[in-house]
């Protein structure tokens, strides 16, 4: 290269083409900014490589798989962890379903011409809203369970739906009141009473606006069914509790415990866009 | 079919007796409003905006309730009955200025609904009266198109078709054409002068002077909530009795 390519090459050519690439191409800042997440995620793995490493900490992922899958006389078992899984979904969806039921109801509830119905739907919401949900379960276990008989698993379903029922109602409410008033004004000019009126106009429109948002609900119910771990459920996280306890694998198990709630809290927010784009569109 | 007219008062259909009606701020819409609409008589009722036109047409099926006063429809009072708010809201259909036509259902279906649900009419039943209605309306081909599809004249007359589906014995028309691009005002007008000739009872706001002249039977000019005027159409457009209905009908027409 002579020396005039070369000033060419500094002063014109160069930094054209680091203009071109910043400005152009939006990929290419892109590409830096992965670059800096994988060097600030390496400098994190290794300084809790290092830490554990100090901490004399003996990784033993090895015996980790054994907890999910073990194969017994050529049948395939679960292990506690799978285990625990299955509870936690099983915790969810049936919360899910309660609680959008409870939503819906509290949500007409609020929207009912009753000053009392108003009142109960209020104090229900701010009292819900207003306690932490911890708290609620330790009340629901402590308190009612007791009082009405109920086992472990339904006390966790139970105050999992009526804290999730509390939101899921004001989502519920926001969608029905987004359907315009013509369309309780034309049902109602057509006769329909108020059932008909919310059955066949209302609600088929505010399903809508409702499903997605209540989608990225079930999210969070996904990650509070955790907290039932603190009255004895065995779900997810108190398997791991309890493997830590007999085994002191601490950070492999909450390292996968982890893991999982995060595939399948990904799962549900990737339906849940789905679910929006596909009302989007519909 | 032929109009079969009786002499005014002789058979009201719409006997609206004193009714008072104030909206919170305080707007009064209705002051001491009376006025009866006989039996396949066509009402057109004119004023400027505010002057309680709407609110009049609201309260005949109970979509605003009156403060006080009498509404009686085809013999039934409209109180807090819910019963009987329901059976009048059968006999009278509705056309609003923007629509409404439920947007999640096609066409037909919108016209199905209250025949299904209100008429109990079986699902055949129902279909085979709404494909009669469109077609009425011209607009046969259109029965499984969505209402977004199609413009705001055909939007208009599907709602029509479904008012018209619970045969109801008195139409509403409020500000039908009000929402309409002129070019599609026509098509809409058409449909109702169609039904006015087949004897259709219809109370008809509008600001369609045209139409008013050629329809109505009677015209009442509205004024802050009170009925300033009523007359036939040619005598009421020609000689008004009133000074305020002369300055009206000066600055519109």
């Amino acid at each position: 290269m002579s020396t005039a390519d070369r000033c060419a090459w500094r002063l014109e050519i160069g930094p054209a083409l680091l203009v071109y690439m910043k400005k152009r191409r939006p990929g290419f800042a892109r590409y830096v900014d992965v670059a800096k997440f994988i060097l600030v995620l390496a400098a994190c793995g290794y300084l809790i490589f290092r830490g554990s490493e100090q901490l004399g900490y003996n990784w033993h992922w090895q015996s980790i798989p054994g907890y999910l899958f073990t194969v017994h006389e050529g049948h395939l078992q679960i292990g506690p962890i799978t285990a625990g899984l299955l509870i936690t979904l099983e915790i969810t969806f049936f919360s899910l379903l309660l609680s959008a039921l409870v939503g819906f109801a509290v949500a007409l509830l609020r929207l009912s011409g009753s000053f009392v119905g108003r009142l109960l739907a209020m104090i229900y919401l701010e009292t819900i809203r207003n306690t932490p949900l911890l708290v609620q379960i330790f009340f629901l276990y402590f308190v009612m369970a007791p009082i009405l008989d109920i086992g472990r698993f339904a006390t966790a379903v139970l105050a999992l739906s009526f804290f999730e029922g509390a939101y899921a109602s004001e989502i519920i409410r926001s969608g029905i009141v987004a359907v315009p008033v013509g369309q309780w004004e034309a049902s109602h000019a057509l006769g329909l009473n108020r059932f008909d009126t919310y059955r066949a106009v209302i609600i088929p429109q505010a399903i809508r606006r409702i499903l997605p948002p209540l989608t990225s609900q079930a999210v969070s119910l996904l990650k509070d069914s955790a907290l039932v771990s603190t009255i004895a459920v065995y779900d997810l996280t108190m398997e791991g509790r309890t493997i830590i306890a007999e085994t002191f694998l601490t950070f492999e198990v909450w390292f996968t415990v982890a893991a999982i709630y995060l595939v399948l809290a990904l799962v549900m927010s990737f339906a849940a866009d789905q679910a929006k784009s596909y009302f989007q569109t519909a | 079919m032929n109009k079969q007219k009786t002499p005014a008062g002789n058979d009201p259909i719409i006997d609206v007796r004193r009714i008072c009606k104030t909206y919170p701020g305080p707007v009064i819409a209705l002051d001491d409003f009376s006025i009866t609409v006989d039996r396949g008589e066509v009402l057109v009722v004119i004023g400027p905006s505010g002057s309680g036109k709407s609110t009049f047409l609201r309260c005949l099926n109970g979509l605003e309730e009156v403060d006080s006063g009498e509404i009686i429809i085809d013999g039934i009072p409209l109180d807090e009955d819910e019963k009987k708010r329901l059976q009048i809201r059968r006999e009278v259909g509705m056309v609003f200025q923007s629509f409404n036509l439920f947007p999640h259902l096609t066409v037909r279906k919108n016209i199905d609904l209250a025949q299904r649900l209100v008429r109990k009419k079986s699902r055949i039943e129902a279909l085979e009266f709404s494909l009669h209605l469109l077609d009425q309306v011209g607009l046969a081909d259109m029965a499984d198109r969505y209402p977004h599809q199609l413009s705001g004249g055909q939007q208009q007359r599907v709602a029509i078709a479904r008012a018209l589906a619970m045969m109801p014995a008195v139409m509403l028309f409020d500000e039908a054409t009000s929402a309409l691009d002129p070019e599609m005002i026509g098509e809409v007008l058409d449909v109702m002068r169609g039904l006015a000739r087949r004897g259709m009872t219809m109370v008809v706001v509008t600001h369609e002077m045209g139409f008013a002249r050629e329809v109505s039977d009677r015209i009442a000019f509205m004024e802050e909530g009170r009925l300033v005027e009523e007359g036939c159409g040619e005598v009421f457009f020609s000689h008004p009795e009133r000074l305020r209905t002369k300055e009206f009908l000066r600055q519109i027409l």
